[in-house]
């Protein structure tokens, strides 16, 4: 009996060990998502900014966004899904300019 | 080598005088260009030449120039349309011929057209003592001189943004191993990102410009006659400028008259009492028009400059 204590503590740390892993990895997982999120969110900001002059809205001079857009496909891609799956565009817009602030 | 932009109302005499300018210190020694960016141009007719973008040399020691800023922008529209087609082709949801048709008529593209002229005009212009600049119209001429301002500070906004997007990018990727979205690999470091790369490049030539514009290297002359039409844009060309932290260096009352001394005087009090560091004013006299060389007159303008 005392000769398997040692092998049941070492499994009860083996899967506590792998359970804090799991806790960590979700950890972890969720501060990627959050942060990826939150990267995506300012794209769409970046872009709208830049974009603005187009829609009348206060912006940087258009001829900026020209000599950007180029290299902006990623961002460019990030504010079209975000306009799809918008009900209200123009609300998100003011949103995100701080306009309703 | 120094700037002298010659700015006034329609008419006064900015073409006439910065031929004057241009072509006097040229024969004083200096090496001059004088170039228009007025689109209506007549630097060619007060020289008696047709010219154009590339310089035509007048005289051993002065080279004259016209920018076309039609062109210019319409060019600057032809290259961007054809590199965002490329780009975009792929995408219906941007819609490109929207966004096409609003860029050929949006407010700026001949400001921007004239900007880009001047920050090439200053790169290239170290072989000269002197740039001598005949100015478009007041409005366009103070926009111009404003962007280079107006775009530092958007561009400085959007580099913030843009830097906070990529410490996002470097957490996730620190975190993860790798940054990409739909297969795409995004760059997560300043010294990566084209978009950083081209927003620093503006930066830096937009302060280039400024820099030279607010410096030591610069003169402004603002022209007007003895009569009170062209008070009121004299006045706002000078408030324009304060706005934008430039001075006035010299001014010219010029088509002046014994018979306009009173006019002449009040207007002179008008335009500078009360204003910081008013400049010197010089009366050119009115001089009847001659058909040959008009850029020579007797009024001698080689020392007005401080260069
Ligand atoms: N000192 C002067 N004496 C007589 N005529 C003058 C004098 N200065 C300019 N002019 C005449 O006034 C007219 C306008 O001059 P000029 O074309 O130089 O003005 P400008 O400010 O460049 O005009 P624009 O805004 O149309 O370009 C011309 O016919 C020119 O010959
Ligand atoms: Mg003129």
């Amino acid at each position: 009996m005392s000769e398997h204590q040692p092998n049941f503590l070492i499994r009860l740390w083996r899967s506590l060990r792998a359970f804090l892993r799991g806790i960590d990895q979700a950890q972890r997982e969720r501060v990627v998502a959050l942060t990826a999120y939150e990267a995506r969110e300012l794209e769409n900001m970046f872009v709208l900014m830049l974009l603005g002059s187009f829609a009348g809205m206060p912006s940087p001079p258009s001829f900026l966004a020209v000599e950007l857009l180029p290299h902006l496909e990623h961002e460019i891609r990030v504010l079209n899904r975000r306009a799809e799956s918008s009900t209200d565009a123009l609300a998100e817009i003011m949103g995100t300019i701080d306009a309703d602030a | 080598m120094k700037t002298i932009f010659f700015t006034g109302k329609g008419g006064v005499g900015k073409s006439t005088l910065s031929a004057a300018a241009a072509w006097q210190l040229a024969e004083s020694g200096k090496r001059v260009l004088a170039i228009s960016f007025d689109p209506a141009h007549n630097l060619g007719d007060i020289f008696g030449r047709t010219l154009g973008h590339k310089v035509t040399r007048f005289s051993a020691n002065l080279d004259l120039r016209e920018t076309d800023l039609d062109e210019a922008a319409a060019e600057y529209i032809r290259r961007n349309t054809s590199i965002l087609t490329e780009v975009y082709s792929y995408t219906k949801a941007f819609n490109l011929d929207r966004y096409f048709k609003v860029l050929r008529h949006s407010p700026g593209v001949e400001e921007y057209a004239a900007l880009t002229a001047l920050e090439d005009l200053l790169r290239t212009s170290d072989d000269y003592d002197v740039v001598v600049i005949d100015t478009p119209p007041t409005g366009l001429t103070l926009r111009i001189l404003a962007l280079p301002r107006i775009s530092i500070t958007w561009v400085d906004r959007l580099r913030r943004i843009r830097r906070d997007i990529l410490d996002k990018r470097h957490t996730v990727h620190s975190i993860t191993g790798t940054f990409s979205e739909e297969g795409q690999k995004l760059a997560y470091e300043e010294k990566d990102d084209r978009v950083m790369q081209k927003l620093t490049e503006l930066f830096d030539r937009y302060v280039a410009v400024a820099r030279h514009l607010e410096s030591d290297a610069n003169r402004v002359a603002v022209v007007f006659n003895p009569d009170y039409l062209s008070l009121r844009e004299s006045q706002r060309i000078l408030d324009g400028l304060s706005d934008l932290n430039l001075g006035v260096n010299v001014a010219f009352n010029n088509k002046y008259t014994q018979g306009l001394s009173e006019i002449a005087d009040s207007m002179e009090r008008e335009l500078f009492d009360g204003r910081d560091a008013p400049p010197p004013v010089h009366r050119i006299p009115w001089e009847p028009y001659r058909r040959e060389k008009s850029y020579e007159i007797s009024y001698d303008l080689t020392q007005l400059f401080a260069l």
